[in-house]
């Protein structure tokens, strides 16, 4: 039973985290049908920049979220503006280029980070990180609490922008349609900006979780981005209460197999692979296309 | 290809074996540098450029044909007969990794190869016949450089010669079926599936070829060297730069990519700055000229050939 509850506690928390990440690349993909190959490196520098914050200024990581937050997201339409716009459109499915042109930013950000903060590895530590508390008799640790506590609030921030504001109804069109809200008189051009700007500042804060719970360094990142994609596969890429089922369900697999089993933590980049390639073979319109598809059965009988 | 370009092939290819009679040691390091990058652009080129089927996880392949050939060598067979079952596990593999991971299409295939360079990586550090994250070493005593060259230099020509065949053969014309539009060669009855396997696991059993050779010259392998993430990359990076889904194309790359690695980054000013450059290259490439610098000489010659052409008179006729 106790076991039970730890994996329930657990993978709840880890969910928190890897929504987070996860809808970095979800809102991109929804928007531009990119894949931010990129979004390791931004979540890289996420860390660093928390880390800057912390030790240079003695800024709270989690109160560092406020300016990391509105920094990526001006990075990120900044690189938009330069380099991600000149991409030919592929249409419906992304490009090769598109993905390669990203991969290039991914490692001259990684080279970035090197030459500005070394390739040592780094930690936050603050006078909480080691603290623990006990929750339905389940000791948690209280930087994991915090991370889960940002994260929801943040996801919700975004829900409420998406539904409510002019702008997130525009980006909620653009990913529904393009060429629909360009004839309604969307600007196409801006909402695809402000989306990838968006998708960087959430995988910039991302980063900056992380940098509370794990050590990083300048080649950090890359399990984290194979997560996320797993994530939105499962959850289908477009809408947040799908992320979060995704981040779910992979928190739970993986917290599952780490209690009950004795699966070494370092083949936890190849469990998540593993059911990567089961959702794509088995659930290839993710879980959302499992829902979908039930009411369909039962019509036809 | 021409049958210019078919002497000038041949002239390079008995150059590049007649080359230990003339050269020092230094130089035939930096060529047998070369040809195993040759091998590696050209391989991948079977499946990423002809198939247009992007892998990130090619260090695998080569990772598996090093470790067969160590771990073999070290229960007393010939170092060189081992690069068979190296290649034949290879090629295994990539058809295990390519049964479940060609449902996926274009970008989405090569997010998943990222996943199985990593998973490959981490399993190779962590069970313990591999030796783990330090790696093994060769048996002692099977060293010859030149046979390593020679060795080395007949595989690059012998991939380049495989590339160019399987490009004018009925194969490649399937391959590049799929690359332009893949529901219209499935329309025109090409097992689209079938022709993607035999094209990865080709490339993948050159590449472990390659691998085997690799670990017979430098005698010490570890998961980090063989299984690096960077090693996938720069696979990819060299077809890329030179001009993808060509034969020239790899060719020029591997020169660009390994004269980069051999000279430039020797210079300690930029040793720390070689995924700038990777990375630079990358977004430039993407950017300005997709063919690469095969796209690059063809838009010159053209430029050229206009400029030297005498102008014609508008509204003759």
């Amino acid at each position: 039973m106790t076991r039970l509850l730890t994996v329930a506690v657990n993978s709840l928390l880890a969910a928190g985290l890897y929504a987070e990440m996860a809808y970095g690349l979800a809102v991109i993909y929804g928007v531009m049908r990119i894949i931010n190959l990129a979004h390791a490196g931004i979540m890289m520098l996420g860390a660093y920049v928390t880390l800057t914050l912390f030790s240079r200024f003695g800024v709270d990581p989690f109160l560092a979220f406020f300016l990391v937050g509105p920094l990526f997201l001006a990075f990120g339409m900044a690189l938009y503006r330069t380099v991600v716009r000149r991409l030919p459109r592929g249409g419906g499915a992304p490009t090769m280029g598109s993905l390669l042109l990203l991969f290039g930013v991914w490692l001259v950000l990684q080279n970035f980070a090197y030459l500005v903060w070394s390739g040592d590895t780094q930690s936050i530590l603050t006078s909480y990180t080691m603290r623990s508390v006990s929750l339905l008799g389940v000791r948690v640790g209280v930087p994991s609490l915090l991370v889960f506590a940002a994260s929801g609030a943040s996801l919700l921030f975004l829900n409420l922008l998406l539904r409510t504001t002019y702008l997130g109804k525009a980006i909620r069109a653009v990913t529904q349609n393009r060429d629909a809200a360009l004839l309604a008189g969307i600007d196409a051009e801006m909402i695809s900006a402000v989306a990838f700007g968006l998708g960087c500042a959430f995988a910039g804060v991302a980063g900056g979780m992380l940098s509370t719970l794990y050590a990083f360094t300048p080649d950090f990142g890359r399990s984290f981005l194979l997560k996320s994609f797993c994530i939105i596969v499962l959850g289908g890429m477009e809408s947040v209460t799908g992320v979060a089922a995704g981040a779910l369900v992979l928190a739970v697999v993986e917290n599952t197999l780490a209690v009950y089993t004795s699966v070494p933590i370092s083949f936890q980049d190849a469990i998540t692979f593993a059911i990567l390639f089961a959702a794509l073979v088995a659930l290839p319109e993710g879980l959302s296309g499992l829902f979908a598809r039930a009411p369909r059965l039962r019509g036809a009988r | 290809m021409s049958r210019l370009g078919a002497a000038a092939a041949a002239a390079a290819a008995l150059a590049a074996l007649g080359a230990p009679l003339l050269l020092g040691r230094g130089t035939l390091n930096d060529l047998w540098n070369l040809a195993f990058a040759v091998i590696l652009a050209s391989s991948w080129n079977i499946l990423g450029g002809f198939a247009g089927q992007v892998s990130l996880g090619y260090s695998a392949f080569l990772g598996i044909g090093a470790y067969t050939t160590v771990l073999l060598s070290l229960r007393g067979l010939d170092p060189f007969a081992t690069l068979v079952p190296g290649a034949l596990l290879a090629a295994v593999f990539s058809v295990v990794v390519g049964l479940p991971g060609f449902r996926l299409r274009g970008p989405y295939f090569t997010i998943a190869t990222i996943g199985v360079g990593e998973a490959v990586r981490v399993a190779a550090s962590s069970v313990s016949f591999t030796g783990g994250s330090s790696g093994v070493r060769m048996p002692a005593g099977s060293f010859d450089f030149g046979r390593n060259y020679l060795a080395m230099v007949g595989l690059a020509i012998a991939a380049v010669a495989v590339a160019a065949l399987v490009r004018r053969s009925a194969f490649g014309r399937a391959l590049a079926a799929i690359r332009q539009d893949v529901d219209g060669a499935e329309a025109l009855g090409v097992d689209s599936t079938r022709y993607k396997l035999a094209a990865h696991a080709l490339s993948a059993a050159l590449v472990a070829l390659a691998g085997g050779l690799y670990a017979i010259n430098f005698q010490y392998i570890a998961p980090g060297a063989v299984f690096d993430f960077r090693l996938s990359l720069s696979i990819v990076l060299m077809p890329i730069v030179g001009g993808i889904g060509t034969i020239v194309g790899p060719l020029l790359g591997a020169l660009v990519v390994s004269t980069i690695q051999l000279k430039l980054l020797e210079l300690p000013a930029l040793r720390d700055s070689y995924l700038f450059i990777y990375g630079g290259l990358l977004i430039v490439v993407i950017l300005f000229e997709p063919k690469g610098l095969v796209g690059l000489a063809g838009r010159l010659l053209a430029a050229l050939r206009r400029a030297s052409a005498p102008p014609r008179t508008a509204g003759a006729g």
